[in-house]
């Protein structure tokens, strides 16, 4: 017994004063090891659908365009962004009559796939088929559906027709090259392309990748090495070598850190904000932790049908009642800003002119005593019929920095006399079933992912309320219904002038930050944990992932 | 008729406690589980006594050193530890308890069943026994725990109330934990049903039942007893490995296993969050160990230690 | 069995395989359907998720996805389909993973082989001399710290103690790593001491048992008769133990091992979640939360399957180390 209370005690106390962190071994500095906490399920760009995938793929492949660290939309396998005024953009009617786009991209000169063999209007052509094929088990088919046709003008030229005119046509970031050289037997029987597919049953043949980098080995589960790709056109990378190491305890995670097993935490899929904040109090001065506010906008959606929260006073009194200020600041020690509405910050489009709810407690009370509910009974409000005012919350259970907001909330909204009940479920109930079929009694707590500029229609737009005649089509969860709302929207994606856009989207926000179906939050951000020789990381904040520019990685 | 005679007597009852009592370790936990329980209980007395809020969150005097008024600090919602774990000891040894309890029930039923009556029911329930015994019962429990309560018919507002991962967390255990003290009590029965006063009983014409219930299961108390206070520590134990699975007892219902596993993720932070629950639970199991042995040791004297 | 079985013992023998191999083929067609029922019972479905995650999919996209996986029949027909595939060779494919189960599958299972098999074989290795000693000093004080040891090792919180081995021997002091599976081709002897800290954890976890087994069981043997005719005979302490106890000591320690095999795997499951060490234990969980139906079921069959083959070797080897039982014994126990 002795022996182990001595060693627990030890441990305790390594623990308690981080005693003598092992050296990092001297690892030669051309390679990198990149820890994350989970593992892509699948290699195929169209086919899986996950961060670390998107992580990777941008190291090993490039899209047409993308957003950029600055939020602007770019060209990387096209030559040059298409546009109204250059002509690469016009007007089109589809053979059934409507408004349509026809947009001209050339393929950048130079382009090749990792085995030498060059890319061309043919692999475009190959991937277009394919994602429309019904059987072959492509993700986003939606794009592809809206893709009439795509004509291919000669090796490098190529227009796509598309069946709706918007106002972002040029933007075809989700648009995933495969290789029709390899590709096309799988892909010759498409529905058992799915399992045929070479990234999938030989992930690490050349010709798959074009990017910097491609995929050297794998080890399921575990790790993915990534060596230099020697066709790659552009700026030559500056490690020999990039591992993607899985660790998906986070607290192990942290430990490999310091033990020196990986140099560096990916923002994109890392350890949790609260972790960063405490290690880089510990550690800040072997590392280099960078937080950016991400686009995940967490926020509490209301059951507006539910008799309590239909009314528009209970729900200004919660979000007053709320210190969003207070979890922002003592939580995530400011490094997760309030939001007023879903429209980040740095969105071209966001307007600072909305309403705005600050945590006042004293206005929340004077809110819910106008709503009827002023017979307080145990600290607990009540209204005229005796009824208690008492509301559910539920989020995902398992997800420790959400419970714990939840339980602020719950604290929170208990000083101004509403009884909060909390019951969580594993994600995969919640957002499979029950928020998908509105089956929330009164709050749920989530956040959403959203594309720059990405206009609310299937979260506000009244036409959305998912409900069983519709085969739970849509995400206006809360059941948002407002004729100012739904206008707004189904102009901003016609009106495509820079004033029109402006008013459109301000309308938006302020009509929702007015009407308030949803409770802002915060928006989180993702905590980068780099080693300081490592410089050359611009972290984006928006789904499409720093990797993207790892030729610019360089060790110090 | 010597059904008294063969029950745990008078004299019986002495001699195990002076067996017991000499048994330093089984003492020595059962005044430190006696103490865990009572301070679980006064839970709200502690509360009012040191002028805390075991739910009431305050941001700003998170993670705070001992004092006072917190004589074990904050953790990372500001609230106080002490009566926290108070009452987390409330859920777990209730857990733990309840569960254990519930399985030796089924175990009792399965093992009365098999021993008296013997022939098929027997090889049917032991193979059954000796099936789930094999089963490798943790990726099973993910998948129970995981199961919608909805699907399998429990009314709404029990599937949808705070409570429902406790009960649920009870019933699976209760029914994979039965198989030590079915086989335990299979064997009891087999020697005593051939006994004397068993004979008699039948040849009066006494219900199986009546038989099984009133002269054997008395007879075979006492592996049961020891059984059951085992496994009411590795229930607290399988309670927080479940939490660390996600599939415990949902927060904001503090138990020791939710404590723990919250408090292993801030382990580089607050390493003193972690200490608490995971010292408690080690002293705990720990205790139960030493109790379940030292009444095998009192109870059944004949029997090695094992 | 080794010049042991005497004649008339081959067909014993040969019902004995055979009536065994039936009753695993049993178990495990139960088993696989109550899994597939239980399954199905779970709520939500991956495509819904990737759906409500995603706002560029449409419920279309997840209407036809679901068709292409099969996930819009009746489970009793997708039961129905899945056991017809097994007939013919085919477990079926791994949702998440795009592959045939048995590719994912296998590695998995031979690494967490490595990791139980070693920790059997340490735990055996420390356990029997450990119980050796406390059984011949029964009531020291010797005794007592091997048994509060062995107590504080069943009480411990498994996943607390991993992180706590992490936390000395990764973190503070650097000896081992913290985690992971090191690289593929650097051998086996490289990789050896990323097993160091996981076998560890599950040792001191089954050690306890072992210890206390072998205690019981060898007290028990030492009061025996033959032990004291040997000792009049005039065999030392030492020959003693080992050549006449130990032997016969080893017999009920040998079930106790095989039907601990079932719970060793599940804590092969919590060890290889905070090592991250890619064994079965930890892909059937994340299959089971990520609702990879095909995944999950063949790796709980094949998890079982393990066990009971574990538990087919120990009474093999019961009947291998005692002369005096013979299968037909076995078969009626």
């Amino acid at each position: 017994m002795l022996k182990l209370k001595t060693f627990i005690a030890a441990a305790v106390l390594a623990t308690a004063l981080g005693a003598t962190p092992a050296l990092a071994q001297e690892k030669a500095r051309d390679e990198l090891v990149i820890g994350v906490s989970q593992f892509p399920q699948g290699f195929h760009p169209n086919l899986a659908s996950h961060v670390v995938l998107s992580l990777i793929n941008g190291m090993t492949r490039r899209p047409f365009t993308v957003y950029d660290a600055d939020w602007k939309l770019i060209c990387m396998l096209c030559e040059t962004l298409p546009s109204r005024a250059a002509g690469t953009i016009r007007d089109w009617t589809t053979p059934d009559g409507e408004d349509g786009l026809e947009v001209d991209y050339t393929i950048r000169p130079g382009a090749t796939w990792g085995d030498g063999v060059p890319i061309t209007t043919r692999d475009v052509a190959f991937t277009w088929a394919i994602g429309r094929d019904e059987t072959a088990g492509i993700n986003n088919q939606e794009l592809y559906r809206r893709m009439e046709k795509i004509v291919a003008h000669d090796d490098s030229r190529f227009t796509i027709f598309w069946n709706k005119r918007t106002c972002n046509a040029e933007a075809i970031n989700d648009f995933e090259l495969v290789p029709a050289h390899l590709e096309a037997e799988a892909a010759s029987e498409p529905a058992a392309y799915r399992t045929r597919n070479a990234y999938d049953t030989d992930p690490t043949r050349a010709g798959l990748y074009f990017g910097p980098y491609r995929i050297a080995s794998v080890e399921p589960g575990a790790t993915i090495t990534l060596e230099p790709n020697p066709t790659w056109w552009g700026k030559k990378p500056a490690f020999k070598r990039i591992t993607v190491r899985t660790i998906e305890n986070t607290a192990a995670l942290e430990a490999n850190l310091l033990s020196g097993e990986i140099d560096y935490i990916a923002g994109e899929d890392g350890i949790s904000l609260d972790q960063a904040i405490a290690f880089e109090k510990r550690h800040g001065d072997r590392f280099n932790v960078v937080f950016k506010p991400g686009l995940f906008y967490e926020h509490v959606d209301l059951r507006l049908d539910n008799p309590i929260l239909e009314n528009l006073d209970v729900r200004r009194a919660l979000l007053h009642a709320i210190d969003r200020t207070a979890i922002s600041e003592r939580l995530f020690e400011g490094k997760q800003p309030v939001a007023d509405t879903f429209v980040h910050p740095l969105d071209a489009v966001h307007t600072d002119d909305v309403r705005k709810y600050p945590f006042d407690p004293d206005t929340a009370r004077t809110l819910l005593d106008a709503a009827g509910w002023t017979d307080i009974r145990k600290g607990i409000r009540h209204n005229a019929a005796g009824e208690p005012l008492r509301i559910e919350i539920m989020t995902t259970a398992g997800n420790r920095v959400r419970e714990l907001v939840e339980q602020v909330i719950q604290s929170n909204l208990r000083e101004v006399g509403v009884d909060l009940r909390i019951r969580n479920q594993p994600a995969r109930v919640l957002f499979g079933q029950t928020i998908r079929q509105r089956e929330f009694p009164g709050m749920a707590m989530f956040a959403w992912f959203s594309t720059p500029e990405n206009i609310p229609r299937t979260t506000m737009h009244s036409s959305m309320i998912p409900t069983a005649e519709n085969g739970w089509s849509g995400q206006n969860y809360t059941g948002f219904a407002n004729p100012v709302m739904d206008e707004a929207i189904d102009r901003v994606e016609v009106e495509c002038g820079a004033e029109a856009q402006t008013r459109h989207w301000t309308t938006i926000q302020q009509n929702y930050a007015e009407q308030l179906p949803v409770l802002p939050l915060y928006f989180r951000a993702n905590a980068f944990v780099m080693p300081d020789w490592l410089s050359g990381v611009t972290p984006t904040g928006h789904q499409y992932p720093s990797t993207l520019w790892v030729e610019n990685w360089t060790a110090k | 008729m010597s059904i008294v005679a063969d029950t745990l007597s008078g004299a019986d009852t002495q001699r195990f406690w002076q067996r017991f009592r000499r048994n330093r370790p089984a003492m020595l936990s059962a005044a430190v589980l006696a103490l865990i329980a009572l301070a679980a209980l006064l839970a709200p007395a502690f509360e009012a006594m040191l002028g805390v809020d075991a739910t009431r969150v305050d941001l700003f005097n998170q993670y705070a050193s001992p004092d006072a008024t917190h004589w074990l600090g904050t953790d990372e919602a500001g609230r106080d530890v002490l009566v926290r774990l108070l009452y987390g000891g409330r859920i777990s040894l209730l857990v733990g308890l309840v569960a254990a309890l519930g399985a030796a029930t089924i175990g009792t039923a399965v093992g009365l069943l098999a021993g008296y009556y013997g022939g098929r029911l027997d090889t049917l329930l032991m193979r059954s026994t000796d099936g789930v015994i094999a089963l490798p019962l943790l990726p099973l429990l993910i998948i129970l725990a995981a199961v919608d309560l909805a699907k399998v018919g429990v009314p709404a507002d029990i599937a949808n109330s705070e409570m429902a991962s406790l009960y649920r967390i009870v019933f699976i255990i209760a029914l994979v934990g039965w198989t030590t003290v079915a086989r335990l009590v299979r064997a009891g029965t087999l020697s005593v049903r051939t006994r004397e006063f068993v004979r008699a009983a039948e040849a009066m014409g006494a219900r199986p039942t009546t038989i099984m219930l009133r002269h054997i299961l008395p007879n075979i108390v006492s592996p049961i007893i020891v059984a059951t206070t085992l496994s009411i520590g590795v229930v607290i134990l399988l309670e927080s490995v479940l939490s660390f699975l996600g599939l415990g007892i949902q927060p904001p219902i503090p138990s020791w296993g939710n404590m723990l596993t919250n408090a292993q993720e801030l382990a580089t932070r607050a390493p003193a969050l972690a200490v608490w629950p995971g010292a408690v639970i080690f002293v705990t199991v720990m205790a139960f160990n030493f109790l379940g042995d030292g009444l095998q040791d009192a109870l059944d004297p004949r029997a090695t230690r094992r | 069995m080794d010049g042991r079985v005497k004649p008339g013992h081959d067909g014993a023998l040969l019902a004995f395989l055979t009536r065994r191999l039936l009753g695993m083929a049993v178990v495990l067609a139960v088993m696989s359907f109550i899994v597939f029922m239980l399954i199905g019972l779970m709520p939500g479905d991956p495509i819904d998720i990737m759906i409500a995650s995603n706002p560029d999919l449409t419920p279309a996209d997840g209407e036809r996805l679901k068709r292409l996986h099969g996930l819009d029949l009746p489970l009793w027909e997708r039961y129905a389909n899945w056991l017809g595939g097994v007939f013919t060779g085919d477990l079926g494919f791994s949702r998440t993973y795009n592959r045939p189960v048995m590719d994912i599958l296998l590695p998995r299972l031979g690494n967490t082989v490595i990791l139980l098999g070693l920790s059997s074989i340490v735990a055996i290795v420390v356990a029997i001399p450990l119980g050796v000693i406390a059984a011949t000093r029964p009531q020291s004080k010797l005794d007592s710290a091997i048994n509060l040891f062995c107590f504080a090792g069943i009480s411990v919180p498994p996943f607390w103690l991993a992180l706590l081995f992490i936390m000395i021997f990764a973190v503070g002091l650097g000896w081992l790593p913290a985690g992971g599976m090191g690289a593929t081709d650097a051998g086996f002897f490289a990789g050896l001491k990323f097993l160091v800290l996981p076998v560890a954890t599950l040792t001191i976890a089954s050690l306890a048992g072992y210890t206390r087994f072998a205690r019981a069981a060898m007290i028990e043997v030492l009061r025996q008769d033959y032990i004291r005719t040997a000792r009049a005979k005039g065999l030392g302490p030492r020959r003693t133990l080992f050549g006449h106890g130990l032997r016969n000591a080893m017999l009920p320690l040998t079930t106790i091992i095989a039907l601990d095999f079932g719970t060793l795997f599940s804590g092969a499951l919590i060890t290889e979640t905070m090592f991250g060490y890619l064994g079965m234990g930890k892909l059937i969980y994340d299959s089971i939360l990520g609702n990879d139906f095909n995944l999950a079921l063949v790796g709980l069959l094949l998890a079982t399957l393990v066990v009971l083959i574990g538990n087919f070797l120990a009474d093999i080897a019961y009947a291998a180390l005692d002369p005096r039982i013979s299968f037909r014994a076995l078969e009626a126990a």
